[in-house]
């Protein structure tokens, strides 16, 4: 409960010093303040410090994995604020509404990130997705921004749709909110029966499956991503590629985790057609791509394939993975992007010779790719390893994993592009101003996905006390 | 058949047609007169299942508020010409399937489910949606959706003032 009234008191907190500060580049300041309260916050209740009791009803339900999961989050943010957070105030005219609306982002991850009721989740993706829809649309100037707000708001209330239609059936055959309530014609059978298939049920878990799955851009659900992620400003698409991204695969799990046995075996046809066509879709069309931007947000397709393997698996390696995955790809991701909003060209051509002029940003930037590719040494090996290791071990589906291997493969391709364009091409790569903090900022990113590929235990050891 | 049957059949009828004329006709201004229809008629299901006060709040909220609302977008942004764009064949063609198998599911769930068996809507005994049971419900099983709802429309204020402020 902690870090859900803290990130919604520092929102409003965020909107009042828009007010009273008249400097504004004090408020990047301000935010990185909040967002160290509010992991203390966080820290506070996973280590039973000092937790705020409210009695939700068992709406709520806070474990280990959940709060774990929010201090990735917010230290994830943290670095995203401390790279970009300069680039947040160049980006419209109004830079204390950004990150009061940021902050109610991180109040519906962490709701995301401990509900055990299906009206929690369905508020957490609302308050998540609401401020996104506008920080898709923050330059207003720009038709291209404009567009991509409009496409999200439109496409992103069909999926609420779904979802509250999904809802509604569930608690038509159950009679409840929570997560693993039973059916009433199940409850109500004689102990030993065999128990019946509720059909409200399935449709409602299939339809909730549907809507989740827009929310993580799986394919086919995934048609507003790219024109989404291209169109929104450099600083947000980042923001909303990472954080926001992995809370989604984190509530996923959480919510189909007790779910599958109700489904039966068809539930494998139905994710492993979407995690083949997602992988298919991600990393075939990210390959023909010239903008870096676009590339990345078909990259970010192909990375939620391998992430679905943990709602496949659902397992604890898969469990370990997500938190992994969640943090190698929101470092590498956040690294990229902070580096991407400073080019002055977008293509590919935009990266020729950056090694020359800017040999930090080139080698931090490599390191980010090389881990969003799962290349050894980074945290993405593991990241992806853990993945694969989770669905053998569930077993059954070996063929999947060859198949995902084979699309890690693919991948390397279109990453390896950027790093041949810095590197081996001429050419004068134009960027803005560049500052020392900002390069310390890099490297600390790329160390760390350095430190969490060769000890991964590091953080996985972490979960366990 | 008796009273509320002859009322249940009627309103349903009335739903279904109004719903259908608010994606057949071609002037969005019909539509949105059409949807009117349609939130009335499942406002008179509520007072059959003895929701007093939900039918009230879905007249006022949405009959009411929203669709006006809906109509001065329509009619500022002068969208009650017919200048549709049409869509091709296939596309038709497409979404007559898509939307077609997701109606044959829904409708076959609703038959075969065995949820439903022998289940009788509470037309005169039930009382969930009385303004007291609701309230009661609402701020003490609930309340903690009911205070974090806050924070989402807090959120959508500030959005909608970034939004529509101008530069």
């Amino acid at each position: 409960m902690n870090a859900i009234i803290v990130s919604a008191l520092l929102g409003v907190v965020m909107m009042f010093s828009g007010i009273v500060l008249k400097n504004k580049s004090l408020l990047k300041y301000v935010a990185t303040g909040g967002l160290l309260i509010l992991i203390l916050a966080n820290l506070m209740q996973t280590y039973g410090w000092y937790t705020v009791n409210v009695n939700s009803h068992d709406l709520l339900r806070f474990s280990k994995f959940g709060l774990f999961f929010n201090t990735i989050a917010f230290a994830a943010t943290f670095l995203y604020l401390i790279l970009s957070g300069k680039d947040i105030e160049h980006t419209g005219i109004y830079p204390a509404e950004y990150f009061a609306l940021i902050f109610f982002v991180l109040c519906g991850v962490s709701i995301m990130s401990s509900f055990n009721g299906l009206l929690m989740l369905f508020l957490g993706i609302e308050i998540m997705s609401i401020p996104l829809y506008i920080l898709t649309g923050a330059d207003k100037k720009n038709l291209k921004s404009n567009e991509a707000s409009l496409k999200y708001f439109l496409m992103g209330a069909f999926s609420t749709g779904i979802m509250l239609l999904g809802i509604t059936l569930i608690y038509g055959a159950t009679g409840s909110f929570l997560l693993g309530a039973q059916s009433a014609i199940n409850s109500a059978a004689a102990s030993g029966a065999p128990p019946r298939a509720s059909y409200l049920q399935i449709a409602g878990i299939i339809l909730l499956f549907v809507s989740m799955s827009f929310k993580v851009s799986a394919a086919p659900f995934h048609f507003w991503t790219p024109d989404v992620y291209d169109g929104a400003p450099s600083v947000f698409t980042s923001f909303m590629a990472t954080v926001v991204k992995a809370a989604g695969f984190f509530a996923f799990i959480r919510l189909f985790e007790g779910q599958t046995e109700i489904l039966g075996p068809t539930w494998k046809i139905l994710i492993s057609f979407v995690i083949i066509a997602t992988l298919l879709v991600g990393n075939i069309t990210a390959v023909f791509q010239q903008s870096v931007k676009r590339m990345l947000a078909y990259s970010s397709i192909a990375q939620a394939g391998f992430m679905l393997f943990a709602i496949y698996s659902a397992n604890d390696l898969a469990k370990e993975g997500i938190l992994l995955y969640a943090t190698a790809y929101s470092l590498a991701t956040i690294g990229v992007f902070a580096v991407l909003i400073k080019m002055k060209d977008y293509t590919l051509d935009g990266f020729n010779g950056l090694a020359k002029t800017e040999p930090v940003l080139a080698l931090t930037t490599t390191i980010c790719l090389l881990s969003l590719s799962g290349i050894p040494l980074t945290a993405g090996f593991f990241a992806k390893y853990y993945m694969l290791a989770s669905m053998v071990k569930a077993g059954g589906a070996v063929w999947l994993v060859i198949v995902a291997v084979i699309f890690a493969a693919v991948s390397v391709y279109y990453y390896f592009r950027v790093i041949q364009s810095m590197y081996f091409k001429d050419g004068v790569a134009e960027t803005s101003e560049i500052t020392g903090g900002f390069k310390i900022g890099l490297i600390f990113v790329a160390a760390l996905i350095v430190l969490f590929g060769l000890l991964p235990s590091l953080l996985l050891n972490y979960f366990y006390f | 058949m008796n009273t509320t049957e002859i009322l249940f059949f009627f309103l349903s009828a009335v739903a279904i047609f109004c719903a259908c004329m608010v994606l057949i006709s071609k002037n969005p201004v019909h539509s949105v007169l059409w949807l009117v229809g349609t939130f009335f008629a499942i406002s008179g299901h509520y007072i059959l299942l003895n929701a007093q006060f939900l039918a009230i709040v879905n007249i006022i909220v949405y009959a009411g508020a929203i669709m006006v609302l809906f109509l001065f977008v329509i009619m500022l942004m002068n969208l009650n010409q017919q200048n549709e764009p049409q869509k091709g064949f296939w596309m038709k063609l497409a979404g007559v399937i898509s939307g077609g198998c997701f109606m044959m599911v829904l409708i076959s769930l609703v038959r075969q489910a065995a949820d439903l068996n022998n289940k009788t809507a509470m037309t005169t005994d039930g009382d969930i949606g009385l303004i007291k049971n609701l309230g009661k419900v609402l701020f003490s099983d609930y309340v903690v959706p009911f205070e974090i709802t806050s924070v989402l429309f807090l959120s959508a204020m500030v959005g909608a003032i970034v939004m529509g402020k101008k530069d």
